[in-house]
């Protein structure tokens, strides 16, 4: 299991402009993705929030057991259109 | 050590004039561009969120493409790439940025892109790391390694934090690169690259080939760069049928052909699968916009502000609605054209994916709303101004030498305006006027704007456009839509086009003539013919040949002296007359189109075997009607793939310095003049000097034993001065160079033909080529386009530069390029309006095919150099391209500044 700080692109409410930076929607102000998320954060569906997610031997590589063909995955994966997504 | 001494001193010590202005001297204080208009607060806010934007990169398309390719290894090729496609669509993260009316996009990234692995996936690899070095070997990263990216904008040049650079452009979450890698590796012995690799290694000359692409005499290999673009899309079938309706023809058609070959020996039965490939995807497009519409309707449950609230209301009503419907008002029509365009762009790695005629294709829209108050011309204004940020939001994901050495991080998205309509009026209407007016107040770079000049277009539209030319934007660029129709006329006529569907032209990239069709779209029951494009892919075929490259291996017996490549075979012969040298670069020439032109057909018969375009067919006449995607012969016209040539200019001012210096005047031997060019005249190469313009190249100490050589190398006669001895040079080149392709066919068996444009390639082609005998320096640009003058050389004015530039017939090339840079103060006011316009015409009357112009004073271009940080919205024209400056590498900047400014015109 990686143990990785939050950060604001695991929000709900962040707008993504780009790989550094987004605009949280509550605030409407321009924030960097590598700081410290508010106690307004929601999580945001993403393959290492899944109960179907598991974790592999190799970094930020993981397995999806939704399928039977178990097909790797990576938990920064955004799965807010997945049918299969279940909230762990 | 001594003082550095440049070129211009030089030049200035012996009193010779390389001066790189016309017609005076300017005003003594910097002037600013006359015109200046501000857009609308809307976009003015998501204009300037793109300033603060970096070019980024994910996962998510192609780990669901991937994903979904793997999983389907048993269908027909076609169907497994149709359920990728729906798959990868169907799973792109829908976000909306506050403020937008125009919305979704390639990622959810506000300027995102993403890697196609199943194309190429060598080139974004660590250096060090096989796959890179494979691809090295066989010359596809060669350009990668001369290209200087610009160091400013939204370019990710470096990495920091979590973020990682990608091909020296693209940024990506340091997270997702072991998906990257993953997924990359999947696709090795794969890709188009590999596959076709493989293949093409059973062309008899294939090291020759790679010898090519390492010495960079050619330098852009489309078939699994950028396979399809430089042409006109269309978006009749979904703007008159619909989502649902195009799904339901799919049904139909399924039913027709299921069992039937239809009398064909070959694909007959392939339409069945291409009719379900097509509805796959038709779902995977409509999951798409409804993920955005869902989106947008959750946004209105959180979202306090009521006016947003209204705002994502009418957003998800749009999108809910074109999902299944054809449009019925202009912003769903919009909307539908941007989704259309962007669906095309993430199907396929893609420049110059060009809109063609929207003002006339949405015009329909646009004039019923207006007749019925639906809108008004305020609304429609600030809806393209949207329309304009999203197109420059749009990046390509290519590689470097791609991106940076072909296409300087522009992608090409040209929107043509005027030309005619199908009965032979003006085409010219009001919301051209309305595009040109954004075009004006929102300015950015895409959709780069051209006009199809034409006599019957009336002078309001025509000085519009000039208003649009002083913003300095660089567009539009002027097309005479005569030439053009020529063009097409004999480029088609085989497959059928007439005069009237010759008037559906359109330019696709950034200068590539593409034919057109007429479609009748009805609307409420009234029917408006609308252009769009019909035709296969431009610029794929052999580019981009460095004719100055090629002409320094003919005197350095076939090999490439900057890498001691031997790339063509020893000619072994004594060059003891002018004849003898054309010869030998004629044998040259066909040498290096033959043989990439069998390896480039290979390429593209992979590509469309395993990676065809299935969306873009649905889109063009007369897939849906044949049953064929593009592979299959879908398109109305396929005679398309071209051979492109880089560095004309050079090379005929090398020629003429060549024919008068050593075989008329006899002045110098050959073996003196290839002295003076291995020893680049006495200079240090451009690389040292950390300056890419002639003139400030600096003299080696002992340097000055050239001196005299590259004194009357300079003074040779140069193109664009109306002197016969050269131009005649230039005019006996051009109908051999326009003839010569036609000898050789593509892979769908058509005729080849000549496209004369340089992007920017100009720069790393001219960076890989020595000094050459017309005395320009090792490693320096060449000149920009294929009819701009060397910078400095044009001393006469710009008509002589008209003279020289049409001793030729134009429409027997796919087009021909020139570029101008005028102060601002030369065409001042209306009565300077006028004057441009004039000289516009005055290129078009005699023949000319495009023109461009840069309305800047030098000065703020060279300050815009040294202070980057204070231009982050200067744009500049390039060669068939408008860019931000800051994004522009350093040898094209340099290219820019040294163009000959006019002071009066």
């Amino acid at each position: 299991m990686i143990s990785v700080a939050l950060k604001h692109n695991d929000c709900r409410n962040f707008v993504t402009v780009d790989v550094s930076k987004g605009i949280c929607r509550r605030t409407g102000a321009l924030v960097m993705i590598d700081t410290d998320v508010c106690p307004n954060f929601v999580a945001l569906p993403k393959c290492k929030n899944c109960a179907s997610y598991a974790d592999s031997d190799e970094e930020h590589i993981g397995f999806c057991r939704a399928e039977k063909t178990e097909h790797w995955t990576y938990p920064e994966l955004i799965a807010v259109t997945c049918t299969w997504y279940k909230r762990k | 050590m001594g003082k550095t001494v440049t070129l211009a001193e030089i030049l200035k010590e012996k009193g010779i004039s390389l001066e790189q202005r016309y017609g005076g001297e300017p005003p003594a204080d910097m002037v600013d561009r006359e015109v200046k208009k501000e857009p609308t607060p809307r976009a003015k806010m998501l204009r300037n969120l793109y300033y603060q934007t970096l070019s980024s990169a994910n996962m998510e398309f192609p780990y669901w493409y991937t994903r979904t390719y793997a999983d389907n290894i048993h269908d027909v090729p076609v169907i497994r790439r149709a359920k990728a496609l729906k798959a990868a669509f169907s799973h792109l993260t829908p976000m909306i940025f506050p403020g937008e009316k125009l919305v979704m996009g390639k990622t959810h990234y506000y300027r995102g892109s993403f890697p196609m692995p199943w194309l190429s996936e060598g080139y974004y690899m660590a250096r060090e790391d096989e796959l890179y070095k494979d691809a090295q070997e066989r010359g596809s990263t060669s350009a990668d390694e001369l290209v200087k990216w610009g160091q400013g904008g939204g370019n990710v040049v470096k990495s920091f934090g979590n973020v990682v650079s990608l091909a020296g452009k693209f940024g990506i979450r340091k997270e997702e690169v072991p998906a990257l890698l993953k997924t990359a590796r999947w696709w090795v012995g794969k890709s188009v690259e590999d596959e076709a690799a493989k293949y093409e290694a059973m062309v008899p000359e294939y090291e020759f080939k790679k010898a090519l692409m390492r010495s960079v005499i050619c330098m852009f290999e489309s078939g699994f760069t950028l396979p399809q673009g430089r042409e006109v899309t269309n978006y009749y079938y979904p703007l008159q049928y619909g989502l649902d309706g195009l799904i339901q023809m799919c049904e139909e058609k399924k039913a027709e052909v299921a069992g039937e070959s239809g009398g064909d020996l070959v694909s007959g039965m392939d339409r069945l699968y291409f009719y379900e490939a097509a509805k796959l995807v038709l779902e995977g497009i409509q999951t798409w916009v409804l993920n955005y519409a869902k989106e947008a309707r959750r946004l209105v449950e959180v979202t306090d502000d009521p006016v947003q609230r209204k705002e994502y209301e009418e957003i998800a009503e749009v999108l809910e609605h074109i999902a299944h419907k054809p449009p019925e008002t202009f912003r769903q029509a919009l909307q539908m054209q941007y989704t259309i365009h962007i669906g095309v762009l993430n199907e396929d790695a893609i420049s110059g994916l060009s809109p063609g005629r929207i003002g006339q294709v949405l015009y329909p829209y646009f004039e019923q709303d207006i007749e019925a108050g639906r809108i008004t011309e305020e609304e429609v204004l600030e809806l393209l101004e949207c329309h304009r940020v999203k197109f420059t939001c749009i990046d390509v994901f290519a590689s470097a030498g791609v991106v940076g050495g072909v296409l300087s991080g522009n992608t090409f998205n040209n929107v043509s305006l005027g030309g005619l309509t199908k009965d032979g009026k003006s085409a010219a209407n009001r919301l051209e006027m309305l595009i040109l007016e954004a075009g004006i107040t929102c300015a950015c770079p895409q959709p780069t704007l051209s006009v199809l000049y034409d006599e019957k277009l009336p002078e309001e539209f025509l000085l519009k456009a000039i208003e649009c030319v002083k913003t300095g934007t660089g567009y539009p660029a002027w097309m005479n839509n005569r030439v053009g129709m020529d063009f097409i006329l004999k480029q088609y006529e085989a497959e059928g086009m007439t005069v009237e569907e010759a008037r559906a032209w359109a330019i696709g990239g950034c200068l590539e003539t593409s034919p057109g069709s007429w479609m009748p779209l009805t609307l409420r029951g009234k029917t408006y013919w609308i252009p769009g494009g019909s035709g296969q892919p431009t610029s794929v075929g052999v580019h981009f040949l460095a004719v100055p490259k090629i002409l320094e291996c003919v005197l350095f017996n076939g090999k490439d002296m900057r890498t001691g490549i031997q790339v063509f075979k020893p000619h072994n012969r004594e060059i003891d007359s002018y004849e003898t040298l054309v010869e030998i670069w004629k044998d040259y020439f066909e040498q290096a189109i033959d043989v990439l032109n069998k390896c480039n057909n290979i390429q593209h018969d992979i590509w469309r075997k395993n990676n065809m375009a299935v969306w873009h067919s649905i889109l063009k006449p007369d897939c849906l009607e044949r049953g064929r995607h593009i592979g299959n012969g879908g398109y109305r016209y396929n005679a398309t793939f071209n051979v492109e040539t880089c560095g004309t200019v050079n090379f005929i001012n090398s020629l003429a310095a060549l024919k008068k210096l050593v075989f008329d005047e006899k002045k110098y031997t050959l073996e003196q003049m290839k002295d003076a060019i291995l020893n680049n005249f006495g200079f240090k190469t451009a690389e040292e000097v950390g300056s890419y313009s002639l003139l400030q190249q600096e003299k080696r100490e002992g340097g000055q034993v050239y001196d005299d050589i590259h004194g009357d190398c300079l003074m040779a006669p140069k193109m664009g001065n109306d002197d016969p001895y050269v131009d005649s040079i230039l005019a006996a080149y051009e109908e051999y160079v326009c003839e010569v392709p036609r000898r050789y066919l593509s892979l769908y068996g058509k005729p080849l033909y000549i496209c004369q444009i340089s992007v920017s390639t100009h720069a790393p082609q001219g960076a890989a080529t020595l000094a050459t005998p017309d005395g320009r320096l090792a490693g320096t640009t060449y000149a920009d386009a294929s009819m701009s003058p060397y910078p400095g050389t044009d001393v006469n004015g710009p008509y002589a530069v008209f003279n020289s530039a049409t001793v030729w017939d134009h429409s027997n090339s796919q087009n021909s390029q020139l570029n101008m840079k005028v102060h601002p103060s030369a065409v001042k006011g209306l009565e300077g309006a006028r004057k441009l316009l004039d000289l516009t015409r005055a290129y078009m009357r005699k023949g000319g095919f495009h023109i461009q112009y840069n309305i800047v004073d030098s000065r703020v271009l060279r300050e815009a150099q040294q202070k980057p940080d204070e231009y982050r919205d200067l744009m500049v024209r390039v060669a068939g391209f408008t860019q931000y400056w800051v994004e522009i590498g350093k040898a094209i900047q340099d290219e820019v500044i040294a163009r000959t400014e006019y002071e009066r015109v």
